[in-house]
């Protein structure tokens, strides 16, 4: 370390001098979106596999400014320690770098992270394909701006497809929140720290089955049955788009 | 080689597979006897070098570095310290280098790579003790206030050459560097102060009137070469790194002073004149990363 005593000085971040009027949604009036898209609209996505070499397979997603890496290593030896087992297992790691969050070194909080998108991918994998083997899937948020596992859960199915791991379907994961009075799809961080309640659904589109629901705060029975709606129609888009960036792959090597 | 077989062409395929895999050291000294390496590169060049300023919007200054497929993600955030009683005008920097799980199937989660500690205390040793950065600049207010600059890098594939990589990434980030406009509360905190305030706050003097860059002196450039009987091969890639073990990695500044040479055991024994052949094709190299960086710089100011 740089400092001279030899202890980690304290330090903070300089905070803005006048807090900017933040916006809390009042019950009445429509929440306004900070990117200005409409209450039902997605992020763009920008996808790409192969991003890195030495993984057997490996995905970068872009939706906003939300950046994940996801690398598949596998399927290889498992762990000594490990007893035998005739179905092959899933070992995922979601890690945050430093700057990914505005204050540095908020990702450390988000353990809970590796083990839902272990629940969110293991319905999807043909784990009889690989016994006795063990399957990696690692992630890496360089930036969070918002609905983060959706994003690490989308892009590692991608990576896993890139592998060439069995898989029943692609999965994709879309979240939803409930600002105020209003449903918003996709939020960003600023509307994820101001929601009521917050809905996540990883499905498999073609195969119309969930593998992972998660639903915090307080709804209402009709405003879960239309989140839920929401959810699905955008996961079954997302699926496509996934699948036409596997086909781009496959037909510029065949060029 | 098996390639001149007379068989069809995917038994010929796979022998050179299954060769390079079965007894790698002979493969690369196939290549090395006709002067060549694997990837068809001469002995002396490195591989193809990229450099992207600003990949982080979060950060204060970032930078992406790409030789070849190694890819390094240097990132800086400044906070702010107190600092110490012994140089009360200087401020600090904190540099730690990472390498995720992602990056190489020999990293754990969990188990931090060996590589990763030592890389990281060789660039902080090599940052610090290049003088590229006057830690004077980094003051806010004497005594009371200075910068403490974090920069992280992140490896986010790692193959081969992953010293060189890293310097590169982190002497971009500082390029780019933009300080924060700050001015110092009524309590004594450094608050940020926003654009639309400078002309309003006119009680609150900003501590510093405006963006403020870093003034690098002559930045720090490195190559890694590796040692094989009588062959330097520069720039190695992993698999290269992994079956020849001496790797000599010379740090040279822009005015071509000798920084740091770091040559750590390894089964081959290094005479005066393989050190200078070495140097020699780090000075090439060295003029090779600086015009990269300056091209890099130049496209940033013209967005």
């Amino acid at each position: 370390m740089a400092s001279k005593t030899g202890s980690t000085p304290a330090t903070y971040s300089p905070s803005p001098a006048t807090h900017k009027k933040k916006r809390i949604p009042i019950a009445d009036v429509d929440w306004v979106r900070p990117d200005s898209r409409g209450f039902y609209q997605c992020r763009p996505a920008y996808l790409r596999t192969g991003a890195v070499s030495p993984a057997a397979g490996s995905a970068y997603a872009e939706f906003g400014n939300t950046k994940v890496i996801v690398s598949v290593f596998g399927p290889r030896e498992s762990k000594k320690a490990m007893m035998y087992s005739d179905t092959g297992r899933l070992n995922c790691d979601v890690s945050y770098t430093t700057f990914a969050t505005p204050n540095r070194g908020q990702g450390s909080d988000k353990k809970e992270l590796s083990s839902m998108l272990h629940k969110a991918l293991e319905g999807a994998i043909i784990l009889e394909s690989f016994p006795k083997t063990c399957v990696d899937v690692f992630a890496l948020v360089l930036e969070s701006g918002g609905s983060d596992l959706p994003v690490v859960i989308s892009c590692a199915s991608l990576a896993l497809a890139d592998a060439g791991i069995l898989l029943y379907d692609l999965v994709a994961s879309v979240s939803v929140s409930c600002v105020g009075k209003n449903l918003v799809i996709d939020p960003v961080s600023e509307e994820e720290s101001y929601n009521d309640g917050s809905l996540m659904i990883t499905c498999m589109p073609s195969r119309n089955q969930v593998t992972q629901l998660i639903v915090d705060g307080e709804w209402s029975t009709p405003k879960i049955h239309d989140a839920m709606e929401l959810c699905l129609g955008a996961c079954s888009k997302l699926g496509e788009v996934m699948r036409s960036c596997l086909k781009d792959v496959v037909t510029d090597l065949k060029e | 080689m098996a390639a001149a077989n007379g068989s069809s062409e995917l038994y010929s395929e796979m022998e050179v597979d299954a060769f390079r895999r079965l007894f790698p050291l002979r493969y690369h000294e196939q290549h090395l006897l006709k002067s060549v390496r694997t990837d068809a590169r001469k002995l002396g060049s490195a591989r193809d070098t990229t450099l992207a300023l600003g990949a982080v919007a979060s950060a204060d200054g970032s930078a992406l570095a790409k030789i070849g497929s190694t890819t390094m993600l240097a990132a800086i955030k400044m906070e702010v310290m107190t600092p110490t009683v012994e140089c009360p005008d200087e401020g600090s920097i904190a540099i730690e280098f990472h390498m995720p799980p992602i990056c190489s199937p020999l990293v754990r989660p969990g188990r931090p790579a060996e590589a990763a500690s030592v890389i990281s205390k060789q660039l902080s040793d090599t940052i610090l003790s290049s003088g590229m950065i006057d830690l004077k600049e980094l003051c806010l207010v004497g005594g009371k206030a200075a910068w403490m600059a974090y920069l992280d890098i992140y490896c986010l594939d790692a193959d081969g050459s992953l010293f060189d990589a890293a310097l590169l990434s982190a002497v971009a980030a500082f390029s780019h560097l933009n300080i924060p406009v700050v001015s110092l509360n009524e309590d004594g905190r450094i608050v940020l102060v926003s654009e639309d305030n400078v002309q309003l706050k006119l009680e609150k003097q900003p501590v510093n009137t405006e963006k403020r860059k870093l003034k690098l002196k002559s930045p720090p450039f490195s190559l890694t070469c590796l040692l094989h009987k009588n062959y330097i091969l520069a720039d190695p890639t992993a698999e290269e790194e992994s079956i020849m073990e001496t790797v000599v990695t010379v740090v040279l500044d822009s005015s071509y002073q000798l920084v740091s040479l770091y040559k750590p055991g390894g089964p081959v024994l290094a005479h005066t004149s393989v050190i200078q052949d070495c140097v020699a094709l780090a000075r090439r190299r060295m003029k090779e990363l600086h015009s990269v960086l300056n091209e890099a710089i130049s496209d940033m100011e013209v967005d």
